[in-house]
């Protein structure tokens, strides 16, 4: 059994991809090829408006056309990917960190600690997480901190719980036991004990994290209550687009396209194939 | 023969570097066959190739005639209709086989109904009547979770007899249970071919073969080595092969080597206390192991044997009662597990578990080829993880690991349990030499009784019952 189940040539760490998994990354991987390729290659320029070429049909000058303002949409969603990746990014890692310290914290420890923290995250959950980021929105509009810190503080406590769960069942097990008496100190047992057993976990949620971070941000900007504009962001420019949406529907369509997929790649990303 | 219940006619497993020769065997009624083998000698695949439940790349090849029909053995699928009814399989472990969420009488019930076709209220009255029938009438309505191994046994033999199946394959039925529990279910079994059944036993344990009686085969890396009736080959095996196996039977191993004088106690304990549950494990139990010493620990489970253990290892707190570990070893209290795989991270080559231990004690890296060797580990295992290597190469690196950090206490906690006799012979006996080489005392808990009474200097007993019973033995005492 165990000689069907692993091969020598496994590396660490590098988990093997389900065929989904694989299509997910695939995907993930040409958007933002197309994000950080297109502002390398050509000079569109996001935010440079041309009144006298407004929702023109995709051409070899413009390979996805232009919107209302005469922008060009091919700069213009390659700008909104990278932000929206990058502050997906930003929040998942915001949320990861903190949610997996204070997991293995509680977990590990128990008794007083875990109480506390355990009610500190139930505190969190308890406040409805998209109202929670249009509170402090409406504190600080138009801004990005506002954002991330809004979605990174309702996205840590599933990190925390998750990784409290595990770790309790974990710190009993003969491994960590055994390594203990054999003198070596918490970081080890972390390293070589905890973090494998975690990070299949950790890591799929932090594709999930990452998607809904992402739907998130373009439902606020789509609600008109996220960036402002002349910003590029997905669901700023549905929004801006929706006028138009009879002349130009190419126009509209692109953004939610484009939303659509970095959603699925990232959820085809975190899911596993049922056994 | 048409009156044959299960016949095997070239039977081979072949695929993911297994090869099982072929085997042939028939079954009347009445007849039992016992497959005895070490881990890894593809006894179980047998079972499964029986069955039709081989895993996923493993494909078997030969005739079959169950009940009077005839099946090719390739077709997986052919016998899945007889599950139940005219096969039926006891699982290996069967705590694992039944539903946690369910109660007990529930499960027996189910195969009544779904696979024996009653209604509901006649299945239930049958559940009950089985259950009542094998001394559980009282455990029908708890939850696996709370039966012990020997009645989560019972409950699976009820659950999987349910259907009437004439031809009854057990897979290890006896893994993991205490030796009076072993014997019950091996009167359990014997059940089947006194109803004029045929019974198929997979298992490791030469007792249980003895006990069961009929036919032995024994097998080695999918050969069989020698087969015949068990009178015969298990008291006057032929095949160089079995004579090892018998050999392996913990009343005929060579007594080791007598402890020199006593020296002062490593470790010393003395009206220790522990209620677990609310239940008494043990009271005013006082003991002391000198350097090189080994100390038995026997009793049924859940007595507490693993919990003293861990209370001298200071894992675990006593209620009561003082211990007194020798000065001078931060590291000298090491522990062996009962499943050794479990006690190492699985995502991990050796070499870097080994380089881990050498690099945080900055211990001498010269000391480990002679120790390998030793032991009998070979270079090439170190470049492989925890899951590729067997159970006994595992508990020997285990060993390994531990005897680096110079222990003077070493508590092994059925440290052979899940190894076949001729591994568990071999690295007992390393256990004992070494531990007597480098004055280190060690505790060794096992289900044996015959085991311990062989290479133990001193046993403690320990009780179900609240009242604690010690008994120290002569050392020379044969």
């Amino acid at each position: 059994m165990n000689t069907l189940a692993m091969t020598p040539a496994r590396r660490w760490m590098l988990p093997a991809l389900s065929g989904r998994q694989r299509l997910g990354a695939a995907l993930l991987v040409l958007l933002l090829a197309f994000a950080w390729l297109v502002p390398w290659l050509s000079d569109a320029d996001p935010a440079r408006q041309q009144l006298t070429r407004i929702l023109q049909l995709p051409s070899l000058a413009e390979p996805l056309g232009t919107d209302h303002l005469g922008r060009s949409l091919l700069a213009r969603l390659a700008s909104a990917v990278q932000l929206s990746f990058g502050m997906a990014l930003l929040s998942v890692v915001s949320a990861a960190v903190p949610g997996l310290v204070l997991g293995v914290i509680a977990g590990w420890r128990g008794g007083w600690l875990d109480r506390v923290l355990g009610s500190l995250a139930d505190a969190c959950l308890a406040l409805p997480g998209l109202l929670l980021v249009l509170l402090l929105v409406a504190i600080a509009p138009g801004n990005f901190w506002a954002l991330y810190v809004g979605i990174s503080l309702v996205l840590w406590i599933e990190y925390f719980r998750v990784v409290r769960a595990r770790t309790r069942i974990l710190v009993t097990t003969p491994q960590l036991e055994a390594s203990r008496l054999l003198g070596f100190g918490p970081l080890y047992l972390f390293r070589r004990h905890l973090w494998p057993e975690l990070a299949p976990q950790v890591l799929t949620l932090a594709a999930f994290g990452a998607a809904s971070a992402i739907l998130a941000m373009a439902a606020l900007g789509f609600v008109s209550v996220g960036l402002r504009p002349p910003t590029a962001e997905l669901g700023l420019m549905m929004i801006e687009l929706l006028p138009y949406y009879h002349e130009a529907p190419w126009a509209m369509a692109q953004p939610i396209v484009v939303l659509f997929v970095l959603v699925l790649s990232l959820n085809l990303l975190a899911g596993r194939d049922p056994r | 023969m048409s009156t044959d219940l299960l016949q095997a006619r070239d039977l081979t497993i072949r695929g993911e570097g297994v090869t099982i020769a072929p085997f042939s065997c028939s079954l009347g009624p009445g007849d039992r066959l016992t497959l005895l083998g070490e881990t890894g000698s593809g006894k179980s695949l047998i079972a499964q190739a029986i069955m039709g439940t081989l895993p996923k790349g493993l494909c078997a090849q030969g005739r079959l005639v169950i009940d009077g029909e005839a099946f090719d053995a390739a077709d997986s699928t052919s016998r899945r209709a007889l599950w139940g009814r005219r096969l039926a399989l006891l699982p290996q472990e069967p705590w694992h086989a039944l539903d946690p969420t369910m109660r007990a009488v529930s499960q027996v019930a189910e195969s009544h109904r779904h696979v024996a076709g009653r209604d509901r209220r006649a299945a239930f009255q049958a559940a009950w009547s089985d259950l009542t029938e094998l001394g559980l009438a009282e455990a029908g309505s708890k939850l696996p979770g709370e039966l012990s191994g020997g009645m989560a046994q019972r409950v699976a033999f009820a659950a999987a007899s349910a259907g009437g199946a004439p031809i009854v394959i057990a897979d290890e039925p006896t893994k993991g249970l205490d030796a009076p529990r072993r014997d019950a279910v091996v009167e359990l079994l014997a059940r089947t071919p006194e109803a004029a059944g045929a019974l198929l036993t997979i298992t490791h344990d030469i007792d249980v073969a003895r006990r069961l009686g009929g036919e032995v085969v024994i097998l080695r890396q999918g050969q069989v080595v020698e087969r015949g009736p068990a009178q015969q080959v298990l008291t006057d095996p032929q095949s160089e092969y079995g004579q090892r196996l018998l050999a392996a039977e913990p009343s005929r191993w060579p007594l080791p080597k007598p402890l020199g004088e006593r020296q002062a106690p490593v470790i010393s304990a003395s009206g220790l206390a522990k209620t677990r549950g609310g239940r008494e494990l043990f009271r005013d139990l006082s003991l002391t192991i000198v350097p090189g010493e080994i100390v038995g620990v026997v009793g049924p489970s859940g007595c507490g044997k693993s919990t003293l253990g861990d209370m001298l290892l200071g894992v675990t707190r006593a209620d009561n009662g003082e211990i007194d570990r020798a000065q001078g070893h931060t590291l000298g209290f090491q522990k062996l597990y009962q499943d050794p795989p479990a006690a190492f991270s699985p995502h991990w080559r050796l070499s870097r578990l080994l380089d881990d231990l050498v690099r945080r004690h900055r211990l001498d890296r010269a000391a480990i080829p002679p120790l390998m060797a030793r032991l009998g580990l070979d270079e090439n295992l170190l470049g492989r993880r925890p899951g590729e290597i067997s159970g006994g190469e595992l508990q020997r690196f285990a060993i390994l690991r531990v005897l680096l950090l110079e222990p003077c206490f070493l508590f092994a906690d059925e440290p052979t349990s899940r190894l076949d006799p001729i591994t568990q012979r071999q690295t007992l006996e390393l256990l004992v030499e070494l531990a007597r080489e480098r004055h280190c005392g060690v505790m060794l808990v096992s289900h044996d009784p015959a085991l311990i009474e062989r290479i133990c200097d001193k046993r403690i007993s320990l009780e179900a019952t609240p009242s604690v019973a010690k008994r120290e033995l002569d050392p020379v005492m044969a």
